[in-house]
């Protein structure tokens, strides 16, 4: 494997990501037309002047719509994956670091998980939505849910790899309790399989929302998402294909970009992992 | 080893247990009365009662959970309260179907990720193989039903090869059934595909490494030879576990590409189910999915420990 | 390389099969065709039970098609006679004699009579669970003459009688097949149930019983979509024949193809109405929804929403009722003047929707033209029926809502102030009762006069009516223009 291949996919990802981090910034400030606005002249305006992707049957402008839906695609991935975070890696934590005269705890911790894991964000988020109705809200919180054993998982693995290290070692030698080798050794040293699991997640995520949407049950109607534009433009799709075509385009580069940018993050931050997912 | 199994046995009915009482909690939350629902708008209040009381829904919880329960393990689902027509024998017919759909779209998968990871990784240094990985990456970004889309307008609308949508079962015309599933075997099995492409890979990879295959090689077996007598296997143990995790996510995935194409299926049952406020449906529904693919993992985990002993003790 | 081998040779059985299939597949859509045809429908009923099930699709199915009424609507809102040869009216116009056709059995075998007639409109006081059973509280009592007359008497004239008897309500029911009605209809149509694969079809089987002319087609398949693309794709591909209502109008050019497709607009009774919570503020304030009105440009919303199909109304009266006047100058497009109404109040409002297309559609439309005048629509999306009935329909608890009212002649659910729109006006109430006592020429100005008031009290907003698109592979006939009855009628649908 040559590491500048690996680097290439690194910036790659790099790059898209901060496309669509950069668009969902200025989104905030700026956009080329008021995404919301319905403009009967401009029904299915072509591309040009001004709407430089065209607009759609509500003559809405295409570019601010995937504009703001950068900012809704973000704003559901970042906060279903520090949902997961938040839960998923003190739990991680305690499952990797009991001894082993304590195993029930992690075997308990990691059963309860599997059950988790049982419940898919879909699957979730329909319940929820029969609930409390459907919404970035729920769509948000049935993603991250449902990412919460990936994040367990992947932290009891590596957390049982950091304590037989010397160091571990020394400090419980030394009568430090747990909660302080887990802030002061442990966590520091997961930090990157973490990260890359959360680079990884937030593709997941990403899909997640974009199926959820397109059912109907992630965000309402108008604020702009990649997925109901999909579903938006599916009665257009043979006579105005662009209406898919952005979409569409931009679910998968911005999937795309996560998953490099993961990638890449497992191979610079840790080299043994190297090759682990190909 | 059998111990193992009994171990792992006795976890998988608890999780079951365990996801029953979950699903029955979070649907008992579900505003709105069954009775009230199925009644409509201007029921008399004793007619609500007594259709509650027919419906068991006046009884407490506890015993309504028990009575429910109970009757999942002896297969019975109970009666619907807004078709009253019985639910085990709709989940039966929409399940087969599932499977069916999910079967074959991993089959796809397979098909496509088999020969097209080991190639890439045999040859990992040749542009091409270097084009399979890049392909998958992109294949993995996009959305099954995405995929659904695409292949509907071109296959089926432009050049009218096959069916848009719609599910003829087997029993009525074999020929049909074949046709009317193909798309949605593909659109679920090429992006999945995608993925496990992708682990295909990495395994076969990671076993032409070892030492084992060196040897063999080293005796004069050619590349593909030896792969196939020592490394197969060996490869197969971690494309095992990922195929069910996969399996897992395509039963979920079959619920998006089930719209898309109009298959009456578990996912489409569901969705139903949840707009018509179909409280038993939704229930039986949800659990024949978590069922299954706590059912899938516990397979995935005995055949992990059958392929690897030295992974039994692990978990 | 054996096993790699097998994969090969399964992958090519596999698209072996694919292309034998297709020939054959082709053949046989083709012989299946000539006795069969099949409809796609968008809401697929959740049992069979129109008298206590509430809904469209229940009698959309089976009204006409499988149950059969005294009269029947033709296509122009005119009553037809249907089971009832024909029928005397007093001069007080309380008492109506019907005579029965002769030799009319259930598709049960079990013959119809005047006893039916008395057992099913009296089971529609005790037995019926819908709020449009009051239609039928003017009967006094029914009353069987001999097996072919039967005499139904009203406690005082009412121009809706007859009406209403051409709905479901005057569905005719044998007096031994009512024991499982959301699962077996029995009735004295031109079709009988044949299977019912739920939330896939139902086929209607030709009732080789009937009593009148048989149908055109063998079996008629009603197919449900939950989405339009694939109801449309259906259509493109040959899997059905006929899409009932096109649910994507903007899809409408994949059809323009005069030698595949015909193209069928008409209108309905679907009045899509931008209701307005009357009995809670800021709408229980005549100036608010007035300025309502006047903020939205409903062409505008017409063409962006559903591609201009459809018409604007201004009132709760379609074009094809008697007393239908064009009301749309109530309330010209006029931003100006909503803001002067709002006196520069700014509002913010709940606008809970149904999760259906054309509902979808506008709302985005309505929330933007809302904005421009200060007031903040938000939009919620909820399930169609469950949840969107249970919570706007039932508690009223929404302060905006749309929805398609596709009952026929319903202007009458304004007069009930418990109603979701909360609309109370008394005066409203006694123009609808004496339109109903009095003669045909006043029933026709006092409904003009209570469609007038409606408007101008801002009971809602009429957003427009919904255009009646049915789009069918050429040489399909029989299809109706307008869809102003409760059913969809199949007797006279042929394939050439």
């Amino acid at each position: 494997m040559s590491g500048r291949r690996l680097n290439l996919g690194l910036a790659t990802g790099g790059a898209l990501v901060g496309v669509v981090v950069a668009a969902a910034l200025v989104s905030f400030v700026w956009t080329p037309h008021d995404p919301t606005l319905v403009d009967a002249a401009g029904k299915l305006r072509e591309p040009g002047g001004g709407y430089l992707l065209g607009a759609d049957k509500f003559g809405r402008d295409t570019l601010s719509q995937l504009m703001v839906g950068a900012r809704t695609t973000l704003y559901v991935g970042v906060v279903a994956v520090g949902i997961a975070a938040v839960v998923g890696t003190p739990l991680g934590v305690a499952a990797g670091m009991a001894p082993r005269s304590r195993g029930w705890l992690s075997e308990l911790i990691m059963r309860v998980n599997d059950l988790v894991f049982a419940f898919p964000a879909l699957l979730l988020a329909v319940m929820l939505g029969a609930v409390y109705g459907a919404g970035t809200l729920t769509a948000m919180i049935a993603i991250g849910v449902a990412t919460v054993p990936a994040f367990a998982r992947v932290a009891r693995a590596a957390t049982m790899q950091v304590m037989v290290t010397d160091y571990v070692l020394a400090a419980r030698a030394a009568g430090r309790r747990g909660p302080a080798i887990a802030l002061r050794h442990v966590l520091p040293n997961i930090g990157s399989v973490l990260i890359v699991q959360a680079s990884v997640s937030f593709a997941i995520a990403i899909l997640a929302e974009a199926a959820l949407s397109f059912l109907g049950f992630g965000t309402r109607p108008p604020t702009p998402s990649w997925g109901r534009m999909l579903q938006e433009s599916q009665e257009l799709l043979f006579s105005t294909p662009r209406l898919a075509l952005w979409p569409g385009l931009a679910i998968a580069l911005a999937v795309l970009g996560f998953n490099l940018l993961g990638d890449g993050l497992r191979d610079h931050l840790d080299p043994k992992l190297r090759n682990a997912r190909g | 080893m059998i111990v193992y199994l009994l171990k792992r046995l006795a976890v998988l009915l608890a999780s079951v247990a365990a996801a029953g009482v979950a699903v029955f909690a979070f649907m008992a939350v579900l505003p709105g009365d069954p009775a009230e629902i199925a009644l409509g708008v201007n029921a008399t209040p004793e007619a609500v009662a007594d259709l509650r009381a027919r419906f068991g829904t006046d009884r407490p919880p506890v015993t309504q959970f028990l009575d429910w329960f109970g009757g999942l393990v002896h297969g019975d689902f109970g009666t619907s309260y807004v078709t009253s027509s019985p639910i085990g024998p709709q989940i039966a017919d929409r399940f087969g179907v599932t499977v069916v759909l999910v079967l074959g779209g991993m089959v796809v998968a397979l098909l496509v990720a088999v020969p097209a990871g080991t190639y890439a990784a045999v040859h990992h240094r040749d542009p091409v193989g270097a084009a399979i990985s890049a392909v998958s990456q992109v294949g993995i970004a996009v959305p099954a039903f995405l995929a659904g889309i695409l292949l509907v307008f071109v296959f089926a609308v432009k050049a009218q090869a096959l069916p848009s949508g719609g599910y003829v079962p087997i029993a009525d015309d074999p020929a049909e059934w074949l046709r009317s599933l193909l798309l949605p075997w593909l659109s679920l099995g090429l992006v999945q595909g995608a993925v496990l492409t992708r682990y295909v890979r990495s395994a076969v990879l990671d076993v032409m490494r070892e030492d084992y295959l060196r040897t063999a090689r080293a005796k004069g077996r050619g590349r593909m030879g030896a792969l196939w007598r020592h490394g197969l296997r060996n490869a197969s143990i971690p494309v095992v576990t990922v195929l069910g995790l996969q399996l897992a996510t395509l039963l979920i995935g079959a619920v998006v590409v089930e719209r898309v194409f109009v298959i009456p299926g578990l996912g489409d049952l569901l969705l139903n189910g949840v707009a018509g406020r179909d409280l038993l449906l939704v229930q039986g529904v949800v659990m024949v999915l978590v069922a299954a693919v706590l059912l899938i993992n516990f397979v995935v985990d005995v055949c992990y420990a059958a392929l690897d002993p030295r992974l039994r003790g692990a978990r | 390389m054996r096993r790699i081998g097998i994969w090969i040779a399964l992958g090519g059985l596999l698209l072996g099969t694919a292309a034998c299939g297709g020939g054959s597949g082709g053949r046989s859509g083709e012989t299946a065709a000539k006795e069969s045809l099949s409809v796609g429908f968008v809401a697929e009923p959740a049992n069979l039970d129109f008298t206590s099930t509430e809904g469209a699709a229940i009698p959309q199915a089976l009204l006409v098609n499988v149950y059969e009424g005294l009269v029947k609507l033709d296509q122009d809102g005119k009553i037809q006679p249907l089971l009832a040869e024909k029928w005397d009216v007093s001069p007080d116009r309380k008492t109506y004699t019907f005579t029965l056709h002769k030799n009319v059995t259930f598709s049960s075998g079990a013959p119809f009579t005047a006893d039916d007639v008395v057992f099913s409109l009296g089971r529609v006081k005790t037995d019926w669970k819908l709020k449009i059973k009051s239609q039928l509280d003017v009967i006094d009592k029914v009353d069987k003459k001999d097996d072919t007359t039967a005499v139904v008497t009203l406690k005082r004239p009412s121009n809706g009688f007859l009406y209403a008897l051409a709905t479901r309500l005057g569905a005719m029911f044998s007096r031994t097949g009512v024991a499982d009605l959301a699962n077996k209809p029995v009735g004295t149509g031109p079709y009988q149930l044949g299977v019912w694969k739920r939330g896939d079809s139902i086929r209607l089987d030709a009732n080789p019983r009937y009593w009148g002319a048989k149908p055109a087609a063998g079996a008629v398949t009603l197919k449900y979509f939950k989405d339009a693309t694939a109801m449309n794709n259906a259509l493109l591909t040959g899997g059905i024949d006929v899409i009932s209502s096109v649910q994507a109008p903007e899809s409408l050019q994949q059809f323009a193809d005069p030698n595949r497709f015909t193209t069928i607009e008409g209108t309905t009774n679907g009045e899509v109405v931008l209701s307005m919570n009357n009995g809670r503020p800021p709408f229980d304030d005549k100036k608010v929804r007035q300025a309502v009105r006047y903020a939205i440009d409903h062409k505008a919303l017409l063409d962006t929403a559903w591609a201009g199909r459809g018409k604007p109304i201004g009132s709760m009266v379609p074009p094809t009722d008697p007393w239908y006047e064009d009301r749309t100058g109530d309330y010209p497009y006029d931003p100006a003047k909503a803001k002067e109404l709002l006196g520069g109040k700014t509002y913010t409002v709940k606008m809970r929707i149904p999760n259906l297309p054309y509902a979808v559609a506008s709302a985005q439309v309505v929330k933007s033209q809302l904005a421009q005048v200060g007031i903040t629509a938000d939009i919620e999306p909820l399930e169609f029926p469950a949840r969107w009935l249970d919570v706007v329909f039932k508690q009223g608890d929404y302060d905006m809502s749309i929805i398609n009212h596709v009952e026929p002649r319903d202007m009458g659910i304004f007069a009930d102030k418990s109603y979701y729109f909360r609309y109370d006006n008394p005066a409203f109430g006694k123009l609808l009762a004496s339109a109903d006592e009095g003669s045909e020429q006043q029933q026709t100005d006092d409904l003009k006069q209570a469609a007038k008031l409606l408007s101008d009290d801002a009971a809602a907003d009429w957003l427009f009516l919904f255009p009646n698109l049915i789009v069918a592979k050429k040489g399909v006939t029989g299809l109706p223009q307008n869809a102003i009855a409760e059913s969809f009628d199949f007797t006279g649908l042929a394939k050439q």
